[in-house]
């Protein structure tokens, strides 16, 4: 009978110490981080530009509170900017304001894509009638759409876009 | 006063006989045809190996936002409000010919037949809701990388009930399942239940 203790509380010893080793080992096995490159964050500056206007709001702090509010999942959506980075830009706002939720691209396909993705989603967005001229500044989403040659992402200026 | 129910069968139980076989046999008949769905069936026809991390995303699919991540489309019905979305996805995870599927110029069975076909054949299509989608040529929201939906590889699914960075799901955890039986990774394991994508390590 002590046999049969001692052996039952020697296996219960083992289970025990190994989970005490096994389990924290398991743990901390190591992350493999994946590597994905950074875009570059092109501004398009100097480009003709078409934007898709979201809303526009008197103050930076208003236009961050209220791009907070549209949640795209895990797709990026509007960018807040200074209505003067622009040119042209104030001229064709319907609404007053200083700081806008918009983003910009250089193809009228890749507005529209965004355009109907917003709309599903039940966000305003109007594609502005005249394109307008990057002076550079905060980065509004050019990039994000797709190349009409059909390789990849649309990198670089068109045609369309360069005065 | 009427016969109470039953008393046919318990006094002429020869002449149920043929009335209890036909009812049997439609049954069956009815079982059949609900299960074969005028013949879909679930292929698993040659699909690519998923993917894990970018390097193997792009060597897979090819470059975010090519033509072929936005070269196949299907529609989907939203339960809640009976909204068809239709949205895109990469050729190489369906629009291969079925008896479900037109022939799209896919090269793969994955998504229009096999997910979609079985989620509608074990009636979990009720939990598929408003906010679908696919393929978007976008970075991921506040970064500037770029997201699965880019190559064509991921897709939202009941939106509005699944909010991303939400930890837990209401309605999608009754098929998700199916996703995951067909390679798929559900965005539920990075608190965002309402996405699917087809690639781990990203």
């Amino acid at each position: 009978m002590k046999r049969t203790i001692v052996a039952a509380m020697g296996l219960a010893t083992a289970i025990v110490a190994t989970l005490v080793f096994v389990a924290p080992a398991g743990r901390t096995q190591p992350y493999d981080p994946p590597v994905v490159p950074e875009m570059a964050r092109d501004t398009g500056a100097g480009e003709m530009l078409v934007v898709v206007l979201g809303p526009v709001y008197p103050t930076r702090a208003e236009a961050e509170a209220g791009n907070a509010q549209m949640t795209f999942g895990d797709v990026a959506g509007y960018y807040v900017v200074p209505v003067a980075q622009f040119q042209g830009f104030k001229e064709q706002l319907g609404a007053p304001g200083d700081f806008a939720l918009v983003s910009v691209f250089r193809t009228d396909e890749g507005a529209q894509e965004f355009v109907a993705f917003a709309q599903l989603l039940g966000y305003p967005a109007t594609i502005l009638p005249d394109r307008v001229r990057s002076l550079g500044g905060l980065y509004a989403g050019l990039g994000q759409e797709a190349n009409p040659d059909g390789s990849g992402p649309l990198t670089d200026p068109i045609p369309a876009s360069v005065p | 006063m009427a016969p109470k129910a039953g008393s046919f069968l318990r006094r002429r139980p020869r002449r149920a006989l043929p009335l209890t076989v036909v009812v049997l046999l439609g049954a069956l008949l009815l079982v059949g045809w609900h299960w074969g769905k005028l013949g879909w069936g679930d292929m698993h026809y040659n699909y690519p190996a998923t993917p894990y991390g970018y390097s193997q995303i792009v060597n897979r699919f090819g470059q975010p936002c090519n033509s072929n991540a936005s070269a196949i489309w299907m529609t989907w019905v939203a339960s809640d409000n009976g909204y068809s979305y239709t949205f895109r996805f990469h050729k190489k995870l369906g629009g291969y010919p079925t008896r479900m599927v037109s022939n799209k110029g896919g090269t793969s069975t994955n998504l229009d037949n096999d997910v979609h076909g079985h989620i509608q054949n074990y009636h979990l299509s009720g939990y598929t809701k408003s906010g679908i989608w696919g393929y978007l040529c976008r970075y991921i929201a506040g970064t500037t990388k770029w997201s699965t939906h880019a190559w064509g590889i991921a897709v939202d699914i009941s939106s509005r009930y699944e909010p991303m960075g939400r930890c837990y799901s209401t309605t999608n955890k009754y098929f998700a399942y199916v996703f995951k039986n067909h390679g798929w990774r559900w965005g539920l394991d990075f608190c965002d239940p309402m996405h699917f994508q087809y690639a781990f390590g990203y």
